[in-house]
């Protein structure tokens, strides 16, 4: 069975005219990458809270279908058992700050604090996580006191700690410049190679295609489109619906047109795709 | 900038290491000692034996010292002087101040209620100055406080100086825009308006993206919660305030008998 089984979801938040997801229907399986792009108000956001568990718990609203994940069934458990099985990190870094601890070492363990492990689990605990999300001369420092970058890998490192099951990210670089976004996502990637489960919303194409093992396209609340990275993010149908392409897929379909990319081969979503689908159209001339 | 509202002061003293419920019961009785015991001069006595001896020992009597002066002495003297002039008095006038008469009962009661007010004040910056606040939180809630009502406190320490941050850069963005700040009474509450409006909406988006954010962090967990600081509370800890206890039930005696 998948850790992520989402059925027959529609869910429309209080006092809102329209449903924010119409009937959703995914599976992510241990171990899988999937990353969700779509515009604002596709309800990527929504799509993050329901497989975190705030939606419904949190947010209330009307809700039909079922979300289980990993175990757990919405409709059964509250929101406390859920968040121990899923982590949710989102886009303000500074809003992810609890706000009552005074060093960063103290902020990572608050979750653990909150669930009663023990003094020495805790402290080793918290150790690693810092060590692997790379922060951890930043122990001393008020969690106020830090770059954007480095805050939201303390919001990552707090949530990872909890060792949940799932890991679901919601646009956790949008307000990043590309140093702490390279940071954040360098994390990402480690956790996904140690074989955590992760749903990531992102508007950076580049990134998705190079981590992701499944694209989800979401338009106006319903799923679009779903399938391998390249077949998704270089879609022209997609593109059609308003889907921006990576500027690497834009300069090679533009070159395609002027016969300087190779008709055979697809087009490119990463830097490395495409110097290398140039180099090699050089080469051919 | 500032990023936190403490007083604290790392030191390594033997009263930065007592239990801080200890320090928090020390501050009770001080106070309630001076507004309950006896005897005039027993709030000075309390100043002078006890309250600089701790901070003495504490190694932190230059600030315990820049911090009365700045913060208190203005406000005890203001307080003394208010009194001496205007508290009703048929004791003997010392001397005519234009119309008014200081006599000296009024003089004995202003002394009285200004020395009440500097142990309440001073006892508090004492207990601020060697206990962090995130210490003496997690104390209190291991010993039951609600953990909600740590998480206000705290919080609030941490996020009122970044509030004002954001009001700066508030005011910043709509000067920038052509707001005039300056000049006039009214035209500065006419410009408060703009101001305190994204300030004010802008925090409640805040709230439920933070709630969301120690939510996830199971902060409504059921489960037992644990901590990571280990605060000793020690035998001496213990008699310490039960002799604290004892000393208020002496004072209330004190009151109620003599």
């Amino acid at each position: 069975m998948a850790l992520v089984e989402i059925q027959n979801l529609t869910y429309q938040y209080p006092v809102t005219e329209k449903p924010a997801l119409k009937d959703i229907n995914l599976q992510i399986e241990e171990g899988e990458f999937v990353a969700v792009i779509g515009p604002n108000e596709s309800g990527k956001s929504t799509l993050s809270y329901a497989v975190s568990g705030f939606v419904p718990h949190f947010f209330r609203g009307d809700i039909q279908g079922t979300i289980k994940v990993d175990g757990l069934h919405s409709r059964e458990s509250s929101l406390n058992e859920w968040v121990l099985h899923v982590g949710l990190a989102f886009q303000n870094p500074f809003n992810q700050i609890s706000g009552s601890k005074f060093t960063v070492f103290e902020e990572i363990a608050f979750g653990l604090e909150n669930i009663g492990v023990t003094r020495e689990e805790m402290k080793k605990r918290v150790h690693e996580i810092m060590e692997m999300t790379g922060i951890s001369e930043l122990g001393d420092r008020s969690p106020y006191a830090l770059s954007g970058g480095q805050q939201q890998r303390v919001a990552l490192a707090s949530i990872l700690v909890m060792e949940p099951k799932v890991l679901v990210l919601d646009e956790p670089t949008s307000q990043l410049d590309p140093i702490g976004t390279r940071q954040v996502f360098q994390v990402i990637k480690e956790m996904s190679a140690r074989g955590m489960t992760v749903l990531l919303t992102e508007h950076k194409i580049e990134w998705i295609a190079e981590f992701a093992d499944r694209v989800v396209a979401l338009l106006e609340g319903k799923i679009i489109a779903q399938g391998p990275p390249h077949r998704v993010l270089t879609s022209p149908s997609l593109r059609e619906q308003g889907f921006g392409f990576s500027r690497y897929t834009a300069v090679a379909e533009k070159a395609r047109e002027q016969g300087l990319w190779p008709q055979d081969r697809r087009l490119p979503v990463t830097l490395d795709e495409a110097v290398d689908g140039f180099t090699r159209g050089f080469d051919e001339n | 900038m500032t990023t936190e509202l403490t007083f604290y002061i790392d030191r390594d003293s033997q009263l930065h290491r007592l239990n801080p419920l200890t320090k928090l019961v020390m501050v009770f009785t001080f106070i309630m000692l001076a507004f309950l015991g006896p005897g005039f001069w027993l709030p000075t006595f309390l100043i002078l034996g006890a309250i600089i001896p701790l901070s003495l020992l504490g190694k932190i009597q230059r600030e315990y010292f820049q911090a009365t002066r700045r913060l208190l002495l203005p406000v005890v003297g203001f307080l003394f002087v208010m009194q001496s002039v205007f508290h009703p008095d048929d004791s003997r006038v010392l001397f005519q101040l234009w119309f008014l008469d200081v006599s000296v009962g009024s003089v004995r009661y202003a002394y009285l209620t200004a020395s009440r007010i500097f142990v309440m004040v001073s006892s508090f910056i004492l207990l601020l100055l060697t206990t962090h606040p995130s210490i003496l939180m997690s104390d209190l809630t291991r010993r039951g406080l609600s953990g909600s009502f740590a998480y206000v406190i705290t919080s609030t320490l941490q996020i009122l100086p970044q509030m004002r941050a954001k009001a700066n850069t508030i005011i910043d963005a709509q000067r920038s825009r052509g707001l005039d700040t300056e000049g006039g009474y009214r035209q500065r509450v006419r410009a408060l308006l703009p101001l305190v409006g994204p300030l004010v909406f802008g925090s409640l988006v805040e709230v439920e993206e933070r709630a969301i954010a120690i939510e996830a962090r199971a902060f409504t967990s059921p489960l037992p919660k644990s901590f990571l600081h280990d605060i000793p509370d020690t035998r001496f800890d213990k008699t310490a305030r039960w002799t604290c206890v004892f000393l208020i039930l002496v004072a209330l005696g004190a009151n109620l008998w003599l």
